[in-house]
Parts: C-alpha cells; sequence; structure tokens
C-alpha cells in the first residue's frame, strides 16, 4: 500500500508526481469504486495516490482568442454540460454521463486517464480534433487525444505528469449528431455510442467525421472512411453510402463485436447522412427514439 | 502538503487526521453517527449515501475524505429541520412515497438539490432528478408524487 498526499498547489502535485510517482485522484468514482473493499474500510491502492480534488489551477472552462475551449482537467460534466463555450457534441454527452451526483464529481481529467472504452467524453472530444495538455516539473506537452490514448485503460501519460486540460478546437459544422445508446434513459454506461458531424457548403461535403465509442479498445476514427465522403455532393451520398458504411464496418471489425452493435452504428450512420442528402434544415440531427 | 482536513458537516466544524482515503461516507456515519447517511452499492451507483456538498448532491461513498477539505456538507440530519427540508418530508409523508425507507434519506436529498436548482420541475425532470436514486419498493411514481407536491406546497420557499 502506497503514501497518501494531499497537494495544496499543482507546484507541489508536479513535484511530487516526478519523485513519488503518485497517481492523481480527482473525483473518485472511478479509483474509489475500483479499489473499493467494503463497509468503513478505506480503499487501498498497491501505489502512492495524491488527491488532487482541490487545485483550483486546473478548473474552469476558458473560451481561448482562437475560438478554440480549454477545460481544466478537474472540470466535472455537470459544469461542462452547462457551459455556454463548451461545443455541443462534448456538452451532450457530458450531460449524460451517470447520474446527477456523478457528474458532479467525476472529472473530465478522471474521464480521459481512465481510457476507460466506455467512457463517455473520449468520443466526442476525439471526433473534433481536441488536444490533451499534460504538464511536468518539465514543462507542457501537447498531443491529440486520439494519440494519447493508447487503448483500453493505456495512455501515453508520462511517469512525471498529470493532465491539465484539454483544448477543443473551433469548429462550424453544418449537421451534428450525437446518440448514446445505454440500458436506460439515464445513469447507465455506453452499451454504444456515436457523433458525427458533417460540413456542407454549397451541396458540396466540405467535411463529415464520426467516432464511435465503446466500439473497441478506444474510441474510432477512420480517416479513410471520412475520406469517402469529403469533396462530393449532397446528391452523390446514396451512390457513396453502402461504400461508406463498409469501410466504417471495417474501421470498428479488427475485435469481435457483436452484430447489434455494427447494424445500430450502420443504422444511425445511414439516417445521419440521409438527413444530409435530403437537405434536412441545417442544425443538430435527431433521431425520433 | 495538507497534513489535516477540515471541512464542515450540518455546519459543524470537523478536523480529521486520519487516512485520507477514508470514505466520507464513513466517516459521516462511524465517526459523526450521521446513520441517515445509508449505505447501498458502495459504487456511486444507488444514491442512498447522498449528501450536499458545497451546494451539489454527491455520493459520499465514493468520495475520499481527503477531497472534502473547505467544504460544506450538509446530510439529512442537517436539512430535516429547515424549512425546505421539511417541506419534503412531510411531502413524502402525505404522499406516500416512504415503503421501507433506505433509500428515502438519499431521495430527500436529491428533491432537495432538484429544487433548490429548479423550483418547479416537470415529470420528467423529477424523474431525471432522482435518477441516481434507486428504490426497490415503490416503483417511484408516489416519490415523483410527492416531490411534485413539495415544490407546490413549498412555493416561495423555493424560488
Amino acid at each position: 500500500m502506497g503514501m497518501t498526499y494531499i497537494p495544496s498547489t499543482l507546484g507541489e502535485a508536479l513535484l511530487l508526481r516526478a519523485e513519488t510517482g503518485a497517481h492523481p485522484l480527482a473525483g473518485g468514482s472511478d479509483l474509489m469504486v475500483q479499489s473499493k473493499r467494503g463497509i468503513a474500510l478505506a480503499p487501498e491502492f498497491p501505489f502512492p495516490v495524491m488527491i488532487i480534488t482541490g487545485l483550483d489551477e486546473l478548473k474552469g472552462i476558458t473560451l481561448l482568442d482562437d475560438g478554440s475551449v480549454e477545460i481544466g482537467a478537474l472540470t466535472t460534466p455537470a459544469e461542462i454540460a452547462s457551459s455556454s463555450v463548451v461545443p455541443w457534441h462534448v456538452r451532450e454527452a457530458a450531460s449524460g454521463m451517470g447520474a446527477i451526483a456523478l457528474r458532479n464529481s467525476a472529472t473530465i481529467g478522471g474521464n480521459i486517464g481512465n481510457a476507460s472504452p466506455k467512457g463517455d467524453l473520449p468520443q466526442p472530444l476525439i471526433l473534433l480534433d481536441a488536444e490533451v495538455v499534460l504538464i511536468s516539473v518539465h514543462g507542457e506537452r501537447r498531443m491529440l487525444l486520439d494519440d494519447f490514448i493508447l487503448g483500453s485503460k493505456k495512455t501515453a501519460l508520462g511517469d512525471d505528469e498529470i493532465i491539465k486540460s484539454v483544448v477543443i478546437p473551433k469548429h462550424d459544422f453544418s449537421y451534428l449528431f450525437y446518440r448514446k445508446i445505454g440500458m436506460r434513459r439515464a445513469n447507465a454506461i455506453s452499451k454504444l455510442s456515436l457523433s458525427a458531424a458533417a460540413v456542407v457548403k454549397d451541396d458540396e461535403i466540405i467535411d463529415f467525421r464520426a467516432a464511435s465509442g465503446a466500439a473497441g479498445p478506444k474510441v474510432i476514427r477512420s480517416r479513410e472512411a471520412e475520406a469517402i465522403l469529403k469533396g462530393h455532393m449532397r446528391e452523390e451520398i446514396p451512390a457513396l453510402m453502402d461504400t461508406f458504411l463498409e469501410a466504417w464496418n471495417n474501421a470498428i471489425s479488427p475485435h469481435a463485436m457483436p452484430l447489434y452493435r455494427r447494424n445500430t452504428t450502420k443504422r444511425m450512420l445511414a439516417y445521419f447522412l440521409s438527413a444530409i442528402h435530403e437537405g434536412k434544415e441545417e442544425g443538430i440531427i435527431r433521431e425520433d427514439s | 502538503m495538507l497534513n489535516e482536513i477540515v471541512f464542515y458537516v450540518n455546519d459543524k466544524k470537523i478536523v480529521f487526521n486520519g487516512n485520507p482515503l477514508t470514505r466520507l461516507i464513513d466517516v459521516l456515519r462511524e465517526d459523526l453517527e450521521l446513520t441517515g447517511v445509508k449505505e447501498g452499492c458502495g459504487e456511486g451507483e444507488c444514491g442512498a449515501c447522498s449528501v450536499i456538498k458545497d451546494g451539489k448532491l454527491v455520493t459520499s461513498c465514493i468520495i475520499p475524505v481527503g477531497a472534502v477539505n473547505g467544504s460544506r456538507i450538509y446530510t439529512i440530519e442537517g436539512i430535516r429541520d429547515t424549512e425546505k427540508g421539511r417541506c419534503i418530508i412531510e411531502a413524502f409523508a402525505e404522499g406516500g412515497a416512504v415503503q421501507c425507507g433506505f433509500c428515502i434519506p438519499g431521495m430527500v436529498m436529491a428533491a432537495y438539490a432538484l429544487l433548490s436548482s429548479n423550483p418547479h420541475p416537470s415529470e420528467m425532470e423529477i424523474r431525471k432528478g432522482i435518477s441516481g436514486n434507486i428504490c426497490r419498493c415503490t416503483g417511484y411514481d408516489l416519490i415523483v408524487e410527492s416531490i411534485k407536491l413539495a415544490s407546490e406546497k413549498g412555493g416561495e420557499l423555493w424560488a
């Protein structure tokens, strides 16, 4: 069993991280559950832990000059969901995480650092090409979240680093889609989730992107599949549909994935693409559920 | 670096010197004998241990006490004699919301948090407001009705 520390400042936390390798504990909603021992017993960890919940330097949401949005690692899903500057896909995912109490204590840094394939926030963040800012006593570095999350429960976090924030670049999508499918409408773990977005100008598909959550060891993006649609005209969608859906299906293929997940993903993508093809009013495309 | 954790529970100052990973629920139940806080799942899923931390509903079974330094915590014991607390508890009694009662302290805390931020919730908003609180007896309908009743009877109290 390791020591437990409560740093008062980010500087202290970085020193502790460098000297002891202490793992950061933020909201506790993953770590406290993974290491629980039962009634009236404190969880035990096989490594040192630092409780960073109180570090104000890692909290808050900032709209940056270039239009991108920086979200501090200790920001909660409740704060993200109610922010007016956070992009829609991310707010939508945050508002569907667990129930109210969990959304008040979980953190975006924890959701990313835990790197669960069923985590709700990485999926829309990877759709939007979000970057993660990592900090250590040696300074900061940034990388695409898609590169930071290596697989199930695996990240590129250095032994001396902690997650400082997430930066989401500005996008101006014509069409947006998000859907999480769980066992019930609230307080459910994702069985499957999908987000998608497109930019259509003068009937040309300038940008098309999608991200599947809970569909493999990490969030699935397929640039190859996206390229099938990009640069084509709206009216070509029916002709390209099958090729695109097949490419997407192959992108999520490597590991055994139940048929219903594949079929549901296909159906949602086809629904979104059909809405674009039909020239539906620009904005959020919602399925009647 | 913090060596002791100072926080407030039901307006009483608490100084904690033990293991910072001790679950908040254990400090509340074992040390402070606030046994209205119930442990159901121990995983933050059932809501029986719900308390209000700095104005927000949280589940005390997944929060280490080391994370509450400087916080103000309210449990069912801290709100039951307030006007708002009485309003909800009387509405629960009048509406027949209680069967075995195990989930009820958590339900009352969730209702308190809901009505404090949304004085006149719709039925769907009430259901969402208690979606993190599991009840195995009532089927929820009478709890939902009772929260609606508390919203109506409380009137200005929640504004």
